[in-house]
Parts: C-alpha cells; structure tokens; sequence
C-alpha cells in the first residue's frame, strides 16, 4: 500500500503521519523542506471550543459562528465533524509538544478572535502555525527515521497519473535540481498544496503558494470550487515584495482599528460595528478599510492605510502574546508597535475555494485526494480567524486514513497498472517541458506574472462591479495570449528556475480565470464576495457552491446546492 | 569512540587539565618569580625550597609532564579543527575564541622552549636554576621579550579558559552570569600579566 | 542618494563549477530589500555591463523572516535575504551562498545536513500516535516561555556559518540541534526518552566539540538562547555522565 502526499504544510504531515500509523507506506513530496511550508506564517491561534475560559463556550457555538462567519455556503456537516474533533485535535498537537501559552495554572490560554464572543483560540505566541508545523514535522520525522516514510524535499508535483478507468494511479513530478521528470505510481494520491496568493501576485502567501498543482489537475478533470471567493486580511503592512500578515491577534488582543476624521482619531469598526467592534469578521473589516481610504479618500497621510493600534497595552504582555508579529513589524517597517501605530491594508490571504471535494475528500478524480486550503470545504463564502490551522489540521487528520480506506476497496492496485499509463503522462510532461524550453519570444513571464498580479488586485479585489470582472477576464485572455509569446532567458538543465515558473504561470492564469468568471457570474454578495451591482446576498438563487470544470475554451460552470442540514440560513448581522 | 574524536570524556579531561593542575602550575610559577623582588638571595631560597620536595620527578611527570601533553597535544588538534572567521564575525566572544587558539600555540612554543632550557637542559647539564641563571637570560632584551610574550599568552590562555571552562562544565549557565564571569576573568588576566610583568622585571635585575 | 542598487553576486553553476563573481545595477526604489532587488533582476536579466544574464537562482519562500529559506551570505555577514534592507547596507552589496553547505546553484545551497542532525539527536517528543488522548500534561507559564524560544527555531543554519567550530574538518553537530535537545529533553513527555539524546550529544561530534566562541547566538536571526542551551546541556550531560559511571 503506497500513498504520495503533496505538500509538507500541516494538511500534508498530519496526512503523512495518519497514513503512516494506519501502516501505509508514504511518499512525500514537497517544493521546500516541510518546515518551510506556506503554513509557518499562521500567526494567530487556532479554535477549539476547550470552554476554559468560563465563558459557557461550546461545540455549537464554534459549529454556527464558523457557518454565519461563512455566510452559509459550507457545507454543514462536515463542519461540525470538524469542530467536533477540533479539542481532540489540540490535546494531540500539545502531547507533540506545542509550546501553547498557558493560564497560570498551566492549561493552554485561550484568546479571542474575529467574529466570535468567547475566547475560543489556542495560541503560541503569536507563531502558532510555526509552532503547529513544527511540532508535525517533528513527527514526520520520526516516521522518515523509521523508514516508513520517504521524502522528496525539491520536487515539484506536475500532474496526476490517470489510468484508463479514470482512476488515479500516481504522479509525475520533477527533481528542481536536476530537472529530472519521474513517474511515481501509488495507490492513493493526496494533493495538500495550499493557496494561490501568487495569483495576486503580492499577498500574505508565500511565494510557493502558487496552486499550480491545483491548476494542473484542475486541466485533468477535478473540478475547483468557490473559487471565487478569496479572503482579504484587513491587516497586512502593505509592502513592495509582500503584504506581510499582522496577525488578527493584535486585534482579538485589544488592538484597534482608527485613522484621523477632522483631525481627530476615528474609530469606525467600532463606530459601525458596536457588538463586535474590532472584531468583526474579515471581509466586513476589509470592506470598511477599503471604504474609508479608496471610497471616503481618509487614508492616513492620504494613503490606502489605516492605524492598527496597540499602543494602549502593557508592553510585556504584547511581546508574550504578539512576539512574532511585533518583531515582523520592527524587522520590516523599522518602528516599534509598542509605540508607535502600525500602518496596514487588506491583503490577498485565504481562498475559502479550492478543489471539490466529496466528504472523504476525494476530488472528482477516484484515488486523487486534496486537503487543507486546496481543498473547498470548511469555510463557505468567509474563513473566520483561526478556523484554517483547524481546517488544515482536521482536513489532514481524516484525509489520510480516508485515503487507506479507499486503498483497502480497490480492485487491483498501481503496481498492476501497465507501465505504458505512466509513460504516457511521463512523455506528456516531458515534452511540455520541452516546449517551455524552446520558447524564445519576447515577453518575460516574470512581468507577465506582475501584471496578472495587477488585474486581479484591481478587478477581482475587495469590491467587484460587474465591469471590472468583464474587464478583468479580457484582460487574462490577453495575458494568456502573451503568454505564448515568452522568451525564457535561462535554458540550463541543472536548478532552472525559469522553466518551472512559466508551468506554473500557465495553472495560475487557469486558476485566476475560474476565480474571476466565477466572481463575474455569481449576481449576489455574500461573504468575501462582495459586488456593489447586487449588495444582498440571494439564498433563492445563489445558497450553490460553483464547480468550474476545465475547458478547452475556458472554464463551464455548475452549481450544486449546499447542505444547511443543521442550521436554517439567517440574516448575518454583526452590528 | 577513541582518542582524538571529540570523545565527551576526553574533551572534558582537557578542559579540567587546564585548569588543574596546569592553571595552578601557572600560578605557582607567577608566585615563585615574584619572590624575586625580595632580592636574589630571598629568591634562590625559594627556588632551593621547592627542589627540597620528595619523589620531585615522579610528581612532575604525573602532575605535570603528563596533563601537560595530553592537554597540548588534543589542544593543537582542537585548534586544528576549528576554521577561525573573526574577519566576517567581528564578535567580542570570536576575537576571544580565536585568542584562546593563538595564545595557545604561543604558550606551546613558549613552554617548550622554557622547559627546555630551565628544566631538561638542566637536568643533562646539571646546571641548578637560581637567580643569576635567569638574570643571565632575562638580562638580554629579545629573550626578556620572548618571556614577556610567553607569559601574557599563557595569562590570557588560562583567564580566558577559566571563562570556557565554567561554561563548558555547566557553571555559568545565562549571559548575566557569564558576564560577570567575563568581568572577573579580565580583571584576572591584568592582574596576573601585572604581577608576571613585575616578576620579569625583578628576575631581569 | 544613488539612483541604482549595485549589486555583486557570486555566481556558480552546481558545487563544482568555479565561482564567478558578476554586478548588477538595478533601478533604486525606496523600501527594498535584496530579495525584492533580485526580483527586479529576474523581470530585467541584464548585467551592469548591459549583457543579457540568466536570471540569479536562490531560495526563498515566506518573506518574512520565518522560513529560514532565503539565508545567504550579504556583505559578508550571514543573515536572511528577505529582511535585509538596502536603505539600510553599504553598497556595493555583495550576496555569496552559504560557504559550509554544498552550492546547487549561485546563491541556493542544499542544507539536508541541518535536518539530518535534527534526526540524529531525535528532535522530537515519542508520542504514541497523533490521536487523541485527552489533554497533555500541564506546563507551567514560565517554562514555557523559553521553551517557545527554542521551538521558533527555524534552521536557517546561519548559527552553523558562523561557528568556527563546524566545518568541513570538524563532525560537530552545531548548535541549533543542541538547543532542541535541551528542549525536548525537558519537555514533561520528551523527557522520558532523554537518554537517547542525552547518548547521541556525548557522542562523537556532540557538545563538547562545542568551543565556546559564542558566534551562534549573535549570528541567530531568533534571539535564540543557544548558548545558555548550550551551558545547561554541559552541565546535564556531566551529570549524566558522571550518574552513569558510578551505577556501572
């Protein structure tokens, strides 16, 4: 029994090690060493209704703020499987030996967070998912130790390996050093390859987060769901190279949001929002951002920025609970928050869509999984704070012994597949490399990348018309159209970087297409979506998840209805 | 594991041997040289004193001689190992690390030399080390400034390895106390050069 | 104020090819970092000679000094791309790839080495299985707080390019493992398999190779208290060692 995991974030290892304790033997393959993975810069905390905080906190409440933070569109039973191995999940990172803050008496601290009332979020600082990362690669660790595990630190998934039946019987993936292509057949596939924030080119992800593996089997037939809707941070320091993530924290800490109106100091979350001030959820603390610096012009120093302030709080307790963000902050803007207010603007942070999935997270094609933010599941229209180290975590936790279960049913396993399916996708992959090395046109897919950056932070951003969409669209088309026209300035055979890239560029102008189409054809606002041509959200038509299939002419779209078996859609009111 | 690998014990014998017996053998020398300001005569008395001391040989090969050359030989071989980069790394505690292996080539050469002429020198001539015997060497300006290198080489050896020494047996654990430690040290090494100088100078004549 | 950034690179193709140095001049924008500078050179990959160059190849991923990826050598010093700043360095700023880890390409190098020591010295607490067994044992505040000092180290090996001690000549594990076996080794679980680790340091390459040049803790990005790890692991493997000769 042989699974591949792709990915070393949290999805990925907890994966890994779940395959691994059920007897699997594993293959891992990731583009950095696993501590390198996208998932380190989760600051905050993750949730888990512990309830020890006195607060009458429960695995309901935790269940209906994740399915009104999300404005309905998730599908509520797997939501509240999550929430309800959400405390399991914690005892078990913290037996790893999470360094979580603890009370006085020594059981994990808990803090508020975005769009709750009770303190529900389990944090290490304000490195959580450092700390998290960490702690599962360690156990990864110790599976590879053992040698049940096998690792591929530099490799780059490029496609699923799908046999005649449709079902998939391995990858192909390239050595980054030696630009080796390979086939690997296994019996179960699990993509965990995260976001796609390089889509928009400068946001909270790191440059791996590309979703180019997602891109790519979305070509091969897997359909990507909810693209459209992409979670902007409220507060990140705007920068050149990144929009560097200050945590939610600061906030559920008693940070707040203020910029100067008539000289004075104004305090509109909370002016606006007196029930949960500050800590509204995101897409409605991005909206106001967004509306008071772009549509009221009251950025400060006539900027698109506003003070996210934490000036009012015991600088000890600011360096035990936010450490790792006031240093980001010192390290990159060179003032010190404990003094002076940080500047910050909402930034491209979490896609709520991802690859569809059924409930054991399997995509649409049989023996290929996907969980963590590739995934489509846990968040509907809005991800609230902390819920996406739970995501990953729980999505991983299920998605590897999933992945064993549907090993143990299968007919006939990889190894008696012909040789000649992976040579066939193997000869596929090759020559598109091949084609990439000859490309000797005149545009640089590095300025092709910044501009398709530019398209979607302007027309695909925090507020969407019904033009800019159109506009956005056409413009994809073109970029893809240049795309053909890339002239590769580098074409050595040993750590090309340029030859990767361009494939990668190519998935993500598939992706950007499917998020801004999906955006263009879904008339309503709900959650981060937010179209001021039609301001309401419109259960009647639009309580559907979108299911974008590939096609050679661009992406078609389905709509499947969303299971609010649980919990009766209601208003979603946080003022 | 064996000699010469990084064993944990014979690493921690080379740190103890600096300290004992070979620190101690340093002071008694600084003391003993010393007794030359009292005069020449105070000074042989002295010296005639300490060859009084029974089973003389046998204690300074098991005492001296042998913690000696274990400590020196893994000594050239530690410093052999390490890749010295005060260039790069301008750090108070680099310059000092990379002091510790100079010093100790240094005090090597030293030390041979000295033991040599002063002790295995003697013991084939039969010459007995007195006051003039060291004033005939101490009085020539290129041999009173080898000893004087030779001496503050082998001070800022042992001052510095007594601040290595406690961090490598667990004493001085957080950088307060090891700061202090490092104050303490220096004022060590100024002391100890201070009063070897004055030695130098009495022995010179 | 120039109007240019002036960058030297050295350049290598894999780790037995011979380095070359070559310079840049990219156009100066307030706010950068050497990252963002190499970025530039990617979108424009042209030399300060006006000669068309393959674009520089080094590693990076979060951009924000937390993935340790980016680690280099800039202006002789080792440190991470991402958070250095050009409004704040000298120019020319020249950029080297880390000396004591083999070179894949101009300013990437491979560092399994790091992650090999973290398994050699079982970097890790033994846990049965990653399942749940209800609430792990209660850690008192303080304790906690320098043991989260440690766990934010992030293995960037800049602690490995400043010691004297571990080179090529040397089989010293460096320091980053020594501080997680500290940690590990005092962590209420981990604790019941410190032996192990304690065995693994007291062998050959282990903590006595350390020699004190103390370059770890200034060199280290995280503030990490390596050195008091350090001190406090010499003096729980002699007490180890001395418990152990005595119950032979």
């Amino acid at each position: 029994m042989k699974v591949i995991v792709i990915g070393g974030g949290l999805a990925g290892l907890l994966s890994i090690i779940k395959a691994a304790e059920a007897g699997a033997e594993v293959d891992a393959f990731s583009l950095v060493p696993f501590k390198r993975s996208h998932s380190i810069c989760a600051q905050g905390g993750i949730n888990a209704a512990l309830n020890t905080k006195g607060e009458n906190d429960s695995i309901q409440q935790h269940f209906e703020d994740t399915i009104v933070g999300g404005d309905f569109l998730a599908n509520q039973t797997p939501v509240k499987g999550m929430v309800e191995a959400a405390p399991g999940l914690i005892y078990a990172f913290d037996r790893m030996g999470v360094m979580f803050n603890r009370t006085s008496e020594g059981f994990i601290d808990l803090r508020m967070f975005g769009g709750v009332k009770n303190r529900r979020t389990a944090f290490a600082g304000a490195t959580t998912g450092q700390q998290l990362l960490y702690a599962l690669d360690e156990q990864v660790r110790k599976w590879v130790a053992a040698g049940k595990v096998k690792e591929y630190i530099g490799w780059e998934f490029l496609s699923a390996v799908i046999d005649d039946e449709g079902l998939c019987r391995g990858i192909t993936a390239q050595d980054l050093n030696s630009m080796e292509i390979h086939a690997f057949p296994a019996d179960a596939v699990i993509l965990a390859t995260g976001g796609e924030g390089m889509i928009y080119g400068k946001s909270t992800n790191s440059v791996i987060c590309t979703g180019s593996a997602a891109g790519a089997v979305y070509q091969q037939g897997v359909s990507f769901a909810n693209g459209e809707f992409v979670q902007f941070h409220p507060t990140a320091m705007p920068g050149d190279d990144k929009l560097r993530l200050m945590s939610e924290a600061s906030r559920g800490e008693g940070g707040r949001i203020w910029t100067y109106k008539d000289g004075k100091p104004w305090y509109f979350l909370e002016e606006w929002y007196p029930a949960y001030g500050n800590l509204v959820p995101r897409d409605i603390a991005s909206r106001a951002i967004y509306k008071v610096c772009v549509e009221m012009g009251l950025g400060v120093d006539g900027k698109n920025q506003v003070y996210l302030d934490l000036t009012h709080k015991d600088p000890e307790f600011l360096e035990v609970r936010l450490g790792g963000i006031m240093e980001i902050y010192r390290n990159f803007y060179g003032e010190d928050p404990v003094k002076v207010p940080m500047k910050i603007f909402p930034a491209p942070h979490y896609f709520m869509g991802g690859m569809y999935v059924d409930s054991n997270h399997m995509t649409d094609i049989p023996g290929l999984f996907a969980a963590g933010e590739c995934d489509y599941m846990y968040h509907g229209a809005n991800r609230l704070g902390a819920n996406s180290l739970l995501s990953a975590s729980y999505s991983g936790y299920i998605c590897g012994p999933n992945a064993i279960k549907y090993m143990k049913g299968m007919k006939k396993s990889a190894a008696d597949v012909p040789q000649s399916v992976f040579d066939r996708e193997l000869t596929r992959q090759k020559d598109i490399a091949e084609s990439i090395y000859r490309m000797d046109g005149i545009e640089n897919p590095y300025v092709i990348h910044e501009e398709l950056g530019e398209v979607m932070i302007t027309d695909v951003g925090v507020v969407r018309y019904e033009k800019s969409l159109m506009r956005g669209d056409n413009k994809l088309q073109e970029l893809m159209e240049r795309f053909k026209n890339i002239g590769i300035h580098d074409t050595g055979r040993w750590a090309n970087e340029v030859v990767p890239f361009v494939r990668q560029l190519w998935n993500m102008l598939q992706l950007a297409r499917v998020i801004t189409l999906g955006a263009f054809n879904r008339k309503e606002s709900r959650g981060s979506h937010y179209m001021p041509d039609y301001p309401e959200r419109n259960d009647d038509q639009w309580l559907k998840t979108t299911k974008a299939y590939w096609t050679e002419s661009g992406p078609r779209f389905e709509y499947e209805d969303v299971d609010v078996s649980l919990l009766k859609p209601r208003a979603r009111k946080y003022d | 594991m064996g000699f010469i690998t990084g064993n944990f014990l014979e690493r921690k014998i080379h740190s103890f041997t600096g300290i004992i017996p070979i620190g101690v053998f340093l002071l008694e020398h600084l003391i003993t040289n010393s007794f030359a300001l009292k005069g020449p005569e105070y000074y042989n008395q002295k010296i005639e004193a300490f060859q009084q001391i029974p089973f003389l040989v046998p204690i300074e090969i098991l005492l001296i001689a042998i913690p000696l050359a274990f400590h020196t030989i893994l000594g050239l071989y530690y410093v052999y190992l390490s890749k010295n980069n005060v260039l790069h790394y301008k750090y108070f505690r680099n310059y000092m690390f990379y002091l510790q292996r100079i010093t100790a080539i240094v005090t090597f050469l030293f030390v041979i030399y000295h033991a040599y002429t002063a002790r295995i020198a003697r013991a084939i001539s039969g010459i007995e080390i007195s006051y003039e015997f060291m004033n005939g060497i101490l009085s020539q300006p290129l041999f009173f400034i080898i000893y004087l290198v030779g001496l503050l080489a082998a001070v800022f050896h042992f001052s510095n390895g007594i601040y290595t020494f406690a961090i490598s047996w667990g004493i001085t654990l957080g950088p307060r106390s090891q700061k202090i430690l490092q104050n303490v040290c220096t004022a060590l090494f100024l002391i100890m050069s201070g009063a070897g100088t004055v030695g130098l100078i009495a022995l010179a004549g | 104020m120039l109007d240019y950034i002036h960058l030297k690179i050295k350049r290598q193709n894999g780790s037995r090819d011979f380095p070359r140095w070559e310079e840049f001049k990219v156009p100066y924008k307030p706010n950068m970092n050497v990252l963002s500078v190499l970025m530039e050179i990617r979108k424009k990959p042209v030399n300060a000679n006006g000669e068309k160059t393959t674009p520089v190849v080094w590693d990076c991923s979060c951009l924000e000094e937390v993935c340790g990826a980016c680690t280099m050598i800039i202006n002789g010093n080792v440190r991470q791309a991402c958070s250095a700043l050009i409004d704040k360095m000298p120019q020319p700023i020249t950029l080297e790839p880390l000396s004591k880890f083999p070179v894949v390409r101009d300013l990437k190098v491979d560092r399994e080495l790091l992650f090999e020591h973290l398994k050699k010295v079982k970097a890790w607490v033994n846990i049965d299985g990653a399942f749940d067994l209800g609430p792990g044992p209660r850690v008192p505040e303080r304790e906690r707080r320098w043991m989260y000092e440690i766990s934010r180290c992030m293995t960037c090996g800049c602690c490995y390019e400043a010691c004297p001690n571990f080179n090529s000549r040397s089989s010293f594990i460096g320091p980053a493992p020594l501080a997680q076996v500290l940690r590990f080794n005092k962590h209420p679980i981990g604790a019941m398999t410190q032996e192990e680790r304690m065995e693994t340091i007291m062998g050959e390459g282990g903590i006595t190779d350390c020699g004190n040049s103390q370059n770890c803790i200034e060199a280290c990005p995280k503030n990490i208290p390596l050195t008091t790890a350090i001190a406090q692991l010499n003096r729980d493997t002699t007490i180890h060692g001395i418990k152990n000769w005595f119950r032979k």
